[in-house]
Protein backbone atom coordinates (compact mmCIF):
# COMPACT_ATOMS: atom_id res chain seq x y z
CA UNK A 1 0.00 0.00 0.00
CA UNK A 2 1.15 3.44 -0.79
CA UNK A 3 0.29 6.34 1.58
CA UNK A 4 -0.02 9.24 -0.55
CA UNK A 5 -1.88 9.95 -3.41
CA UNK A 6 0.32 10.81 -7.31
CA UNK A 7 -1.10 11.09 -10.56
CA UNK A 8 0.01 8.63 -13.32
CA UNK A 9 0.92 9.27 -17.25
CA UNK A 10 1.62 7.16 -20.17
CA UNK A 11 3.67 8.43 -23.05
CA UNK A 12 3.21 6.59 -26.01
CA UNK A 13 6.91 7.66 -27.31
CA UNK A 14 10.24 7.90 -25.30
CA UNK A 15 10.26 11.98 -26.64
CA UNK A 16 6.85 12.36 -24.99
CA UNK A 17 8.06 11.08 -21.83
CA UNK A 18 11.28 12.93 -21.61
CA UNK A 19 8.80 16.49 -22.41
CA UNK A 20 6.86 15.51 -19.54
CA UNK A 21 9.70 15.12 -17.16
CA UNK A 22 11.40 18.59 -18.38
CA UNK A 23 7.75 20.31 -17.32
CA UNK A 24 7.13 18.43 -14.67
CA UNK A 25 10.66 19.75 -13.53
CA UNK A 26 11.22 17.56 -10.25
CA UNK A 27 8.00 16.45 -9.67
CA UNK A 28 8.06 14.00 -11.95
CA UNK A 29 9.80 10.24 -11.47
CA UNK A 30 9.87 7.43 -14.47
CA UNK A 31 8.10 4.41 -13.71
CA UNK A 32 9.65 1.20 -15.75
CA UNK A 33 9.55 -2.50 -14.06
CA UNK A 34 8.65 -0.14 -10.75
CA UNK A 35 10.76 -2.89 -8.26
CA UNK A 36 13.22 -0.34 -6.59
CA UNK A 37 10.81 2.77 -7.00
CA UNK A 38 7.29 1.38 -5.34
CA UNK A 39 9.28 -0.22 -2.33
CA UNK A 40 11.20 2.72 -2.12
CA UNK A 41 7.54 4.84 -2.69
CA UNK A 42 5.84 2.37 -0.18
CA UNK A 43 8.48 3.14 2.69
CA UNK A 44 8.34 7.48 1.60
CA UNK A 45 11.90 7.59 1.23
CA UNK A 46 10.44 9.42 -2.09
CA UNK A 47 7.24 10.93 -3.05
CA UNK A 48 6.49 12.48 -6.52
CA UNK A 49 3.38 14.19 -7.40
CA UNK A 50 3.68 12.21 -10.68
CA UNK A 51 4.71 8.79 -12.53
CA UNK A 52 5.83 8.99 -15.90
CA UNK A 53 4.92 5.43 -16.67
CA UNK A 54 7.36 3.92 -19.85
CA UNK A 55 4.79 0.95 -19.91
CA UNK A 56 2.96 1.85 -22.68
CA UNK A 57 6.49 1.86 -24.84
CA UNK A 58 7.59 -1.14 -26.60
CA UNK A 59 11.45 -2.04 -26.13
CA UNK A 60 12.56 -2.23 -28.96
CA UNK A 61 14.59 -6.11 -29.61
CA UNK A 62 18.61 -5.88 -29.23
CA UNK A 63 20.05 -5.50 -32.37
CA UNK A 64 23.48 -5.64 -34.06
CA UNK A 65 24.64 -2.49 -35.10
CA UNK A 66 27.11 -2.15 -38.54
CA UNK A 67 30.11 -1.59 -36.40
CA UNK A 68 29.74 -4.84 -34.74
CA UNK A 69 28.41 -3.09 -31.24
CA UNK A 70 25.37 -4.54 -29.47
CA UNK A 71 22.46 -1.75 -29.00
CA UNK A 72 19.97 -3.25 -25.90
CA UNK A 73 16.66 -0.98 -25.40
CA UNK A 74 16.75 0.58 -21.85
CA UNK A 75 13.19 -0.42 -21.41
CA UNK A 76 14.18 -4.30 -21.85
CA UNK A 77 13.06 -6.70 -18.96
CA UNK A 78 16.11 -8.04 -17.41
CA UNK A 79 14.35 -11.59 -18.24
CA UNK A 80 14.26 -10.68 -22.39
CA UNK A 81 17.70 -9.92 -22.09
CA UNK A 82 18.41 -13.32 -20.11
CA UNK A 83 16.40 -15.05 -22.55
CA UNK A 84 17.40 -13.63 -25.73
CA UNK A 85 19.92 -15.41 -28.36
CA UNK A 86 21.32 -12.20 -29.46
CA UNK A 87 22.42 -11.06 -25.96
CA UNK A 88 23.74 -14.55 -24.94
CA UNK A 89 26.02 -14.52 -28.41
CA UNK A 90 26.95 -10.83 -28.32
CA UNK A 91 27.37 -10.17 -24.46
CA UNK A 92 26.95 -13.37 -22.92
CA UNK A 93 28.33 -11.11 -19.69
CA UNK A 94 25.16 -8.84 -19.78
CA UNK A 95 22.59 -11.83 -19.68
CA UNK A 96 24.75 -13.46 -16.93
CA UNK A 97 24.72 -10.47 -14.23
CA UNK A 98 20.85 -9.55 -15.50
CA UNK A 99 20.49 -13.24 -14.31
CA UNK A 100 21.96 -12.57 -10.99
CA UNK A 101 19.70 -9.80 -10.28
CA UNK A 102 16.85 -10.59 -7.42
CA UNK A 103 14.30 -13.13 -7.81
CA UNK A 104 12.58 -14.25 -10.89
CA UNK A 105 9.31 -11.78 -11.12
CA UNK A 106 11.84 -8.83 -10.19
CA UNK A 107 13.82 -9.66 -13.78
CA UNK A 108 10.40 -10.58 -15.06
CA UNK A 109 9.50 -6.75 -14.18
CA UNK A 110 12.34 -5.12 -14.12
CA UNK A 111 14.31 -3.19 -16.69
CA UNK A 112 18.00 -2.43 -18.08
CA UNK A 113 17.55 1.35 -17.44
CA UNK A 114 15.78 0.82 -14.05
CA UNK A 115 18.31 -1.15 -12.82
CA UNK A 116 21.17 1.37 -13.86
CA UNK A 117 19.44 4.36 -12.09
CA UNK A 118 18.37 2.23 -8.62
CA UNK A 119 18.49 4.25 -5.75
CA UNK A 120 21.75 3.09 -3.41
CA UNK A 121 21.08 1.23 -0.32
CA UNK A 122 21.82 1.46 2.91
CA UNK A 123 20.29 -0.97 5.94
CA UNK A 124 19.00 2.32 7.95
CA UNK A 125 18.61 3.84 4.36
CA UNK A 126 15.93 1.63 3.11
CA UNK A 127 12.88 1.51 5.37
CA UNK A 128 10.32 3.90 6.59
CA UNK A 129 11.67 6.50 8.88
CA UNK A 130 8.85 7.50 10.83
CA UNK A 131 8.45 3.88 12.14
CA UNK A 132 11.79 3.40 13.62
CA UNK A 133 13.67 6.80 14.13
CA UNK A 134 13.15 10.50 15.28
CA UNK A 135 15.00 12.20 12.86
CA UNK A 136 16.28 11.78 9.21
CA UNK A 137 18.96 10.42 7.83
CA UNK A 138 21.50 13.08 5.53
CA UNK A 139 20.52 11.40 2.44
CA UNK A 140 16.90 12.64 3.33
CA UNK A 141 17.83 15.75 4.05
CA UNK A 142 18.11 15.20 7.44
CA UNK A 143 21.01 16.05 10.65
CA UNK A 144 22.49 12.94 11.09
CA UNK A 145 24.31 9.42 9.79
CA UNK A 146 22.66 6.48 11.34
CA UNK A 147 25.06 3.56 10.76
CA UNK A 148 28.13 6.21 10.38
CA UNK A 149 27.67 8.58 13.10
CA UNK A 150 31.14 10.67 12.52
CA UNK A 151 30.73 10.86 8.66
CA UNK A 152 30.06 14.14 7.80
CA UNK A 153 26.82 15.72 6.33
CA UNK A 154 28.02 15.67 3.02
CA UNK A 155 29.21 11.47 3.26
CA UNK A 156 26.48 9.33 2.31
CA UNK A 157 27.91 5.44 2.95
CA UNK A 158 24.95 4.37 1.01
CA UNK A 159 26.38 1.41 -1.62
CA UNK A 160 25.13 1.04 -5.25
CA UNK A 161 23.74 -2.33 -5.75
CA UNK A 162 23.33 -3.20 -9.24
CA UNK A 163 23.98 -5.92 -10.78
CA UNK A 164 24.42 -5.15 -14.24
CA UNK A 165 26.42 -1.94 -13.94
CA UNK A 166 29.87 -3.38 -13.19
CA UNK A 167 29.25 -5.75 -16.24
CA UNK A 168 28.24 -3.10 -18.67
CA UNK A 169 31.57 -0.76 -17.01
CA UNK A 170 33.81 -4.41 -18.12
CA UNK A 171 32.57 -4.34 -21.53
CA UNK A 172 32.85 -1.40 -21.89
CA UNK A 173 29.53 0.63 -22.77
CA UNK A 174 28.10 3.93 -23.17
CA UNK A 175 24.52 4.46 -22.72
CA UNK A 176 22.78 6.90 -24.94
CA UNK A 177 20.72 9.21 -22.93
CA UNK A 178 17.38 11.35 -24.07
CA UNK A 179 16.68 14.31 -23.17
CA UNK A 180 14.32 17.30 -24.79
CA UNK A 181 17.41 18.92 -26.10
CA UNK A 182 18.25 15.30 -28.16
CA UNK A 183 20.02 12.19 -27.73
CA UNK A 184 23.51 11.94 -26.03
CA UNK A 185 26.09 8.99 -25.83
CA UNK A 186 28.60 8.74 -22.86
CA UNK A 187 30.65 5.75 -21.22
CA UNK A 188 28.48 3.94 -18.72
CA UNK A 189 31.04 5.11 -15.54
CA UNK A 190 30.19 8.95 -16.62
CA UNK A 191 26.40 7.81 -15.15
CA UNK A 192 27.47 7.99 -11.57
CA UNK A 193 28.59 10.74 -9.26
CA UNK A 194 30.33 8.38 -6.67
CA UNK A 195 28.42 10.59 -4.05
CA UNK A 196 25.60 8.10 -1.82
CA UNK A 197 23.37 11.27 -1.59
CA UNK A 198 22.97 11.45 -5.10
CA UNK A 199 24.44 8.28 -6.86
CA UNK A 200 23.35 9.39 -10.55
CA UNK A 201 24.68 12.17 -12.59
CA UNK A 202 21.23 12.29 -14.83
CA UNK A 203 19.43 15.30 -14.95
CA UNK A 204 15.89 15.35 -13.68
CA UNK A 205 14.80 15.58 -17.37
CA UNK A 206 16.91 12.74 -18.62
CA UNK A 207 16.11 9.24 -19.04
CA UNK A 208 18.39 6.05 -20.35
CA UNK A 209 17.15 4.90 -23.79
CA UNK A 210 19.58 3.06 -24.76
CA UNK A 211 23.06 0.93 -23.53
CA UNK A 212 25.40 -0.30 -26.37
CA UNK A 213 28.53 -2.93 -25.93
CA UNK A 214 30.81 -2.56 -28.27
CA UNK A 215 31.94 -5.56 -29.91
CA UNK A 216 35.19 -7.39 -28.05
CA UNK A 217 38.53 -7.52 -29.14
CA UNK A 218 39.89 -10.75 -30.82
CA UNK A 219 40.81 -13.59 -27.81
CA UNK A 220 38.75 -11.45 -25.45
CA UNK A 221 37.57 -13.49 -22.28
CA UNK A 222 35.38 -12.28 -19.91
CA UNK A 223 33.65 -13.47 -16.73
CA UNK A 224 31.17 -12.04 -13.59
CA UNK A 225 30.85 -13.03 -9.85
CA UNK A 226 28.28 -12.06 -7.61
CA UNK A 227 29.10 -12.80 -3.96
CA UNK A 228 25.82 -13.75 -2.23
CA UNK A 229 24.87 -15.19 1.02
CA UNK A 230 21.80 -17.49 0.34
CA UNK A 231 22.69 -17.74 -3.44
CA UNK A 232 19.06 -15.89 -4.66
CA UNK A 233 16.90 -13.25 -4.09
CA UNK A 234 19.76 -11.34 -2.73
CA UNK A 235 21.78 -7.92 -3.18
CA UNK A 236 25.60 -8.42 -3.74
CA UNK A 237 27.78 -8.48 -1.07
CA UNK A 238 30.47 -7.96 -3.75
CA UNK A 239 29.91 -8.29 -7.46
CA UNK A 240 33.07 -8.46 -9.84
CA UNK A 241 32.98 -8.02 -13.77
CA UNK A 242 35.54 -8.29 -15.80
CA UNK A 243 37.11 -8.66 -19.42
CA UNK A 244 40.82 -9.49 -20.37
CA UNK A 245 42.23 -9.84 -23.62
CA UNK A 246 45.57 -11.21 -24.67
CA UNK A 247 48.07 -10.04 -27.34
CA UNK A 248 48.49 -11.36 -30.99
CA UNK A 249 51.11 -13.98 -29.18
CA UNK A 250 48.05 -15.60 -27.01
CA UNK A 251 50.10 -15.31 -23.72
CA UNK A 252 50.45 -11.64 -23.07
CA UNK A 253 47.35 -9.68 -21.57
CA UNK A 254 46.91 -6.71 -23.82
CA UNK A 255 44.30 -5.28 -21.34
CA UNK A 256 42.04 -5.94 -18.48
CA UNK A 257 38.73 -3.82 -17.48
CA UNK A 258 37.92 -5.12 -13.93
CA UNK A 259 34.93 -3.29 -11.94
CA UNK A 260 33.56 -4.14 -8.69
CA UNK A 261 29.96 -2.84 -7.23
CA UNK A 262 27.86 -3.12 -4.76
CA UNK A 263 31.06 -1.94 -2.24
CA UNK A 264 30.67 1.88 -3.06
CA UNK A 265 28.87 4.53 -3.98
CA UNK A 266 29.18 3.97 -7.50
CA UNK A 267 30.63 0.52 -9.41
CA UNK A 268 34.62 1.28 -9.47
CA UNK A 269 37.06 0.64 -12.21
CA UNK A 270 39.99 -1.02 -10.41
CA UNK A 271 42.65 0.43 -12.73
CA UNK A 272 45.81 -0.10 -10.81
CA UNK A 273 44.85 -3.80 -10.97
CA UNK A 274 44.42 -3.16 -14.67
CA UNK A 275 47.94 -1.83 -15.01
CA UNK A 276 49.44 -4.70 -13.26
CA UNK A 277 48.00 -7.00 -15.95
CA UNK A 278 48.46 -4.70 -19.23
CA UNK A 279 51.52 -6.11 -21.08
CA UNK A 280 52.27 -8.82 -18.91
CA UNK A 281 52.02 -12.80 -19.48
CA UNK A 282 49.07 -13.17 -16.49
CA UNK A 283 50.51 -16.25 -14.78
CA UNK A 284 48.53 -17.07 -11.42
CA UNK A 285 51.10 -14.62 -9.32
CA UNK A 286 50.46 -11.91 -11.62
CA UNK A 287 46.54 -12.65 -11.34
CA UNK A 288 47.01 -12.57 -7.15
CA UNK A 289 48.69 -9.18 -7.45
CA UNK A 290 46.15 -7.72 -9.64
CA UNK A 291 43.28 -9.04 -6.91
CA UNK A 292 45.46 -7.74 -4.00
CA UNK A 293 45.75 -3.95 -5.80
CA UNK A 294 42.25 -4.10 -6.68
CA UNK A 295 40.78 -4.88 -3.14
CA UNK A 296 42.82 -1.99 -1.92
CA UNK A 297 42.25 0.58 -4.79
CA UNK A 298 38.70 -0.49 -4.22
CA UNK A 299 38.83 0.50 -0.34
CA UNK A 300 35.01 -1.61 -0.11
CA UNK A 301 32.51 0.78 2.41
CA UNK A 302 31.35 -1.56 4.94
CA UNK A 303 27.39 -2.06 4.01
CA UNK A 304 24.95 -4.39 5.35
CA UNK A 305 26.44 -6.11 8.23
CA UNK A 306 29.58 -6.99 6.51
CA UNK A 307 33.15 -5.45 7.70
CA UNK A 308 35.58 -3.39 5.36
CA UNK A 309 38.06 -6.43 6.45
CA UNK A 310 36.14 -9.08 5.35
CA UNK A 311 34.97 -7.14 1.65
CA UNK A 312 38.79 -6.15 0.87
CA UNK A 313 39.36 -10.08 1.49
CA UNK A 314 36.15 -10.98 -0.45
CA UNK A 315 37.49 -9.46 -3.33
CA UNK A 316 41.01 -10.23 -3.12
CA UNK A 317 39.87 -13.96 -3.79
CA UNK A 318 36.93 -13.64 -5.83
CA UNK A 319 39.04 -11.22 -8.19
CA UNK A 320 41.44 -13.90 -8.41
CA UNK A 321 39.26 -16.85 -9.53
CA UNK A 322 37.17 -14.38 -11.93
CA UNK A 323 40.22 -13.31 -13.78
CA UNK A 324 41.63 -16.71 -13.91
CA UNK A 325 38.29 -17.83 -15.81
CA UNK A 326 38.04 -14.78 -18.15
CA UNK A 327 41.45 -15.67 -19.04
CA UNK A 328 40.56 -19.17 -19.61
CA UNK A 329 37.77 -17.46 -22.29
CA UNK A 330 40.26 -15.68 -23.57
CA UNK A 331 42.52 -18.77 -24.40
CA UNK A 332 39.31 -20.37 -25.98
CA UNK A 333 37.99 -17.10 -27.50
CA UNK A 334 38.11 -17.30 -31.64
CA UNK A 335 41.64 -14.96 -32.06
CA UNK B 1 0.05 14.59 -26.15
CA UNK B 2 -1.70 15.87 -22.79
CA UNK B 3 -1.39 19.65 -22.15
CA UNK B 4 0.01 19.52 -18.53
CA UNK B 5 -0.78 22.85 -18.11
CA UNK B 6 -4.61 22.79 -18.90
CA UNK B 7 -4.83 19.61 -16.76
CA UNK B 8 -3.38 20.79 -13.88
CA UNK B 9 -1.16 17.75 -13.17
CA UNK B 10 1.14 17.92 -10.43
CA UNK B 11 1.02 17.41 -6.60
CA UNK B 12 -0.75 20.08 -5.74
CA UNK B 13 -3.91 18.61 -8.09
CA UNK B 14 -6.12 16.27 -6.45
CA UNK B 15 -5.73 12.88 -7.80
CA UNK B 16 -9.30 10.78 -8.99
CA UNK B 17 -10.04 7.53 -9.38
CA UNK B 18 -9.68 5.99 -13.12
CA UNK B 19 -11.58 3.51 -14.76
CA UNK B 20 -9.62 0.63 -15.57
CA UNK B 21 -10.32 -3.06 -17.38
CA UNK B 22 -8.53 -6.08 -16.44
CA UNK B 23 -9.03 -9.71 -17.55
CA UNK B 24 -8.88 -11.94 -14.43
CA UNK B 25 -9.07 -15.27 -15.06
CA UNK B 26 -10.99 -14.98 -18.44
CA UNK B 27 -13.66 -12.41 -16.91
CA UNK B 28 -12.86 -8.67 -17.61
CA UNK B 29 -13.52 -6.53 -14.31
CA UNK B 30 -13.64 -2.49 -14.71
CA UNK B 31 -12.81 -1.07 -11.30
CA UNK B 32 -12.75 2.58 -10.31
CA UNK B 33 -8.98 2.82 -8.75
CA UNK B 34 -6.57 6.01 -7.95
CA UNK B 35 -2.83 5.41 -9.42
CA UNK B 36 -1.69 4.56 -6.15
CA UNK B 37 -3.98 1.39 -5.73
CA UNK B 38 -1.77 -1.70 -6.26
CA UNK B 39 -2.86 -4.78 -8.21
CA UNK B 40 -2.60 -6.84 -5.40
CA UNK B 41 -5.39 -4.42 -3.85
CA UNK B 42 -7.39 -4.21 -6.74
CA UNK B 43 -7.37 -7.92 -7.02
CA UNK B 44 -8.69 -8.72 -3.36
CA UNK B 45 -10.65 -5.48 -2.52
CA UNK B 46 -11.97 -4.31 -5.63
CA UNK B 47 -12.70 -7.82 -7.53
CA UNK B 48 -12.89 -9.52 -4.27
CA UNK B 49 -10.62 -12.42 -5.29
CA UNK B 50 -9.03 -13.01 -2.30
CA UNK B 51 -6.81 -16.53 -3.40
CA UNK B 52 -3.56 -13.90 -4.16
CA UNK B 53 -2.24 -13.03 -0.73
CA UNK B 54 -0.47 -9.89 0.33
CA UNK B 55 2.66 -10.42 2.89
CA UNK B 56 6.09 -8.39 2.43
CA UNK B 57 3.90 -5.77 0.66
CA UNK B 58 7.63 -4.53 -0.40
CA UNK B 59 8.78 -7.05 -3.19
CA UNK B 60 10.17 -9.30 -1.24
CA UNK B 61 8.53 -12.60 -1.09
CA UNK B 62 6.82 -13.17 -3.69
CA UNK B 63 3.14 -14.29 -1.91
CA UNK B 64 1.59 -12.08 -4.10
CA UNK B 65 2.78 -13.68 -7.39
CA UNK B 66 0.51 -13.33 -10.69
CA UNK B 67 0.60 -13.49 -14.10
CA UNK B 68 0.24 -10.33 -16.40
CA UNK B 69 0.22 -11.34 -20.27
CA UNK B 70 2.04 -14.87 -18.76
CA UNK B 71 5.08 -12.89 -16.87
CA UNK B 72 5.08 -13.72 -12.88
CA UNK B 73 4.57 -10.50 -11.51
CA UNK B 74 4.50 -8.93 -7.94
CA UNK B 75 1.08 -7.54 -7.56
CA UNK B 76 2.22 -5.60 -4.34
CA UNK B 77 4.78 -3.46 -6.16
CA UNK B 78 2.46 -3.13 -9.52
CA UNK B 79 0.02 -0.70 -10.05
CA UNK B 80 -2.86 -1.39 -11.16
CA UNK B 81 -3.53 1.15 -13.28
CA UNK B 82 -0.28 -0.44 -15.39
CA UNK B 83 -2.48 -3.58 -15.80
CA UNK B 84 -5.17 -1.59 -17.87
CA UNK B 85 -6.37 -3.92 -20.66
CA UNK B 86 -4.12 -7.07 -19.39
CA UNK B 87 -4.60 -10.69 -18.84
CA UNK B 88 -4.38 -11.41 -15.44
CA UNK B 89 -3.94 -14.70 -13.64
CA UNK B 90 -4.62 -15.69 -10.15
CA UNK B 91 -4.51 -19.04 -8.11
CA UNK B 92 -8.56 -19.00 -8.35
CA UNK B 93 -8.07 -19.29 -12.14
CA UNK B 94 -6.11 -22.79 -12.47
CA UNK B 95 -8.58 -24.99 -11.15
CA UNK B 96 -11.19 -25.87 -13.73
CA UNK B 97 -14.45 -25.79 -11.63
CA UNK B 98 -14.08 -28.55 -8.64
CA UNK B 99 -10.75 -29.88 -11.02
CA UNK B 100 -7.56 -28.80 -9.75
CA UNK B 101 -4.53 -28.39 -11.78
CA UNK B 102 -2.23 -30.86 -12.38
CA UNK B 103 0.31 -28.39 -10.63
CA UNK B 104 -2.03 -28.39 -7.86
CA UNK B 105 -2.35 -32.08 -7.57
CA UNK B 106 1.13 -32.74 -6.99
CA UNK B 107 1.48 -30.23 -4.65
CA UNK B 108 -1.19 -31.61 -2.23
CA UNK B 109 -0.22 -34.94 -2.83
CA UNK B 110 3.64 -34.08 -2.09
CA UNK B 111 2.93 -32.26 0.62
CA UNK B 112 4.41 -28.95 -0.52
CA UNK B 113 2.38 -26.80 1.61
CA UNK B 114 1.81 -26.43 5.36
CA UNK B 115 0.00 -22.88 6.58
CA UNK B 116 -0.12 -22.28 2.63
CA UNK B 117 0.51 -18.41 2.67
CA UNK B 118 2.86 -18.63 0.32
CA UNK B 119 1.49 -21.39 -1.45
CA UNK B 120 -0.99 -19.09 -4.27
CA UNK B 121 2.78 -16.98 -5.38
CA UNK B 122 4.18 -20.81 -5.54
CA UNK B 123 1.67 -21.83 -8.10
CA UNK B 124 1.65 -19.00 -10.25
CA UNK B 125 5.29 -18.94 -10.38
CA UNK B 126 5.29 -22.51 -10.97
CA UNK B 127 2.24 -22.56 -13.62
CA UNK B 128 4.60 -19.80 -15.71
CA UNK B 129 7.45 -22.12 -15.27
CA UNK B 130 5.89 -24.98 -16.79
CA UNK B 131 4.24 -23.04 -19.37
CA UNK B 132 7.56 -22.21 -20.81
CA UNK B 133 9.37 -25.09 -19.84
CA UNK B 134 6.89 -28.40 -19.81
CA UNK B 135 10.17 -30.46 -18.46
CA UNK B 136 12.44 -27.80 -16.57
CA UNK B 137 15.36 -29.32 -14.39
CA UNK B 138 15.76 -29.26 -10.67
CA UNK B 139 18.34 -26.12 -11.13
CA UNK B 140 15.58 -24.39 -13.33
CA UNK B 141 12.69 -24.89 -10.82
CA UNK B 142 14.81 -23.73 -8.30
CA UNK B 143 15.45 -20.07 -10.16
CA UNK B 144 12.25 -19.66 -11.11
CA UNK B 145 10.94 -20.50 -7.67
CA UNK B 146 14.02 -17.92 -5.94
CA UNK B 147 11.89 -15.47 -5.61
CA UNK B 148 9.12 -17.22 -3.15
CA UNK B 149 9.45 -17.41 0.28
CA UNK B 150 8.09 -20.16 1.73
CA UNK B 151 8.86 -20.26 6.01
CA UNK B 152 6.83 -23.82 6.34
CA UNK B 153 7.89 -26.45 3.91
CA UNK B 154 12.24 -26.15 3.03
CA UNK B 155 11.50 -26.02 -0.26
CA UNK B 156 12.31 -29.87 -1.28
CA UNK B 157 8.44 -31.11 -1.29
CA UNK B 158 7.38 -27.97 -3.67
CA UNK B 159 10.27 -28.81 -6.21
CA UNK B 160 9.54 -32.62 -5.78
CA UNK B 161 5.54 -31.27 -6.40
CA UNK B 162 7.16 -29.26 -9.74
CA UNK B 163 9.03 -32.63 -11.18
CA UNK B 164 5.73 -34.53 -10.15
CA UNK B 165 3.49 -32.39 -12.33
CA UNK B 166 5.77 -32.34 -14.76
CA UNK B 167 6.00 -36.09 -15.30
CA UNK B 168 9.71 -36.14 -14.66
CA UNK B 169 9.88 -39.39 -12.25
CA UNK B 170 9.10 -37.97 -8.96
CA UNK B 171 6.31 -40.85 -7.71
CA UNK B 172 3.30 -39.87 -6.06
CA UNK B 173 3.12 -40.10 -2.30
CA UNK B 174 -0.25 -40.84 -1.24
CA UNK B 175 -1.62 -42.54 -4.45
C1 LIG C 1 13.22 -8.28 -3.83
C2 LIG C 1 14.13 -7.44 -4.67
C3 LIG C 1 15.39 -7.88 -4.96
C4 LIG C 1 16.23 -7.12 -5.77
N1 LIG C 1 17.47 -7.61 -6.04
C5 LIG C 1 18.29 -6.92 -6.86
C6 LIG C 1 19.57 -7.45 -7.19
O1 LIG C 1 19.94 -8.54 -6.75
N2 LIG C 1 20.37 -6.73 -8.00
C7 LIG C 1 19.99 -5.53 -8.51
O2 LIG C 1 20.76 -4.93 -9.27
N3 LIG C 1 18.80 -4.99 -8.20
C8 LIG C 1 17.93 -5.66 -7.39
N4 LIG C 1 16.71 -5.12 -7.07
C9 LIG C 1 16.44 -3.73 -7.43
C10 LIG C 1 15.60 -3.51 -8.68
O3 LIG C 1 14.47 -4.26 -8.62
C11 LIG C 1 16.29 -3.86 -9.97
O4 LIG C 1 17.50 -3.18 -10.00
C12 LIG C 1 15.49 -3.55 -11.22
O5 LIG C 1 16.24 -3.85 -12.36
C13 LIG C 1 15.03 -2.10 -11.29
O6 LIG C 1 14.40 -1.91 -12.55
P1 LIG C 1 12.92 -1.33 -12.67
O7 LIG C 1 12.62 -1.26 -14.12
O8 LIG C 1 11.98 -2.11 -11.85
O9 LIG C 1 13.12 0.11 -12.05
P2 LIG C 1 12.08 1.15 -11.46
O10 LIG C 1 11.77 0.79 -10.05
O11 LIG C 1 10.94 1.34 -12.39
O12 LIG C 1 12.98 2.44 -11.49
C14 LIG C 1 14.11 2.60 -10.64
C15 LIG C 1 14.61 4.05 -10.76
O13 LIG C 1 15.14 4.30 -12.04
C16 LIG C 1 14.43 5.33 -12.71
N5 LIG C 1 14.33 4.88 -14.10
C17 LIG C 1 13.70 3.78 -14.57
N6 LIG C 1 13.93 3.63 -15.89
C18 LIG C 1 14.73 4.65 -16.27
C19 LIG C 1 15.33 5.05 -17.51
N7 LIG C 1 15.15 4.35 -18.64
N8 LIG C 1 16.10 6.16 -17.51
C20 LIG C 1 16.29 6.88 -16.38
N9 LIG C 1 15.76 6.56 -15.20
C21 LIG C 1 14.99 5.46 -15.13
C22 LIG C 1 13.11 5.46 -11.98
O14 LIG C 1 12.62 6.77 -12.05
C23 LIG C 1 13.51 5.08 -10.57
O15 LIG C 1 14.04 6.18 -9.89
C24 LIG C 1 15.81 -5.87 -6.28
C25 LIG C 1 14.53 -5.42 -5.98
C26 LIG C 1 13.68 -6.19 -5.20
C27 LIG C 1 12.30 -5.69 -4.90
S1 LIG D 1 3.58 -9.34 -0.85
FE1 LIG D 1 4.35 -8.94 -2.80
S2 LIG D 1 6.34 -9.71 -2.70
FE2 LIG D 1 5.66 -9.96 -0.67
S1 LIG E 1 3.49 -23.20 3.36
FE1 LIG E 1 3.67 -21.75 4.96
S2 LIG E 1 4.90 -20.23 4.00
FE2 LIG E 1 4.95 -21.79 2.55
Amino acid sequence: MILFDFELERPDTAADAVALLGRLRGDARLLAGGTDLMPNMRAELVKPGVLVSLGAIAPEAPATLPDGSLRVDAFSRLADLERSGVVHARAPMLAESARAVGGNQVREMGTLGGNLCQESRCLYFNQRHDYQFAARCYKLGGERCYPFPTNKRDTCWSVYMSDVAPALVALGADVEILSEAGGRRIPVEELFTGSGLAPLALDGAELIRAAIVPAPAPRTGWAFHKSTVRGGLEFGMAVIAVTLALADDGKTCAGARIAVGAVRERPVRASAAERVLAGAVPEDARLAEAAAAAAKEVNPLPHHGFTKRYLMDNIRVHLRRTLARALERARGARG
Amino acid sequence: MLDVTKSGLGSEARTRARLVSLCVNGEWHEVAVKPRVTLVEAIRDAIGLTGTKASCECGTCGACTVLVDGRPVLACITLAVECDGRQVRTVEGLADGEKLSALQEAFLDQGGLQCGFCTPGMLMSATALLERSPRPSREEINKALEGNLCRCTGYNAIVDAVLQASGQGVKPVMK
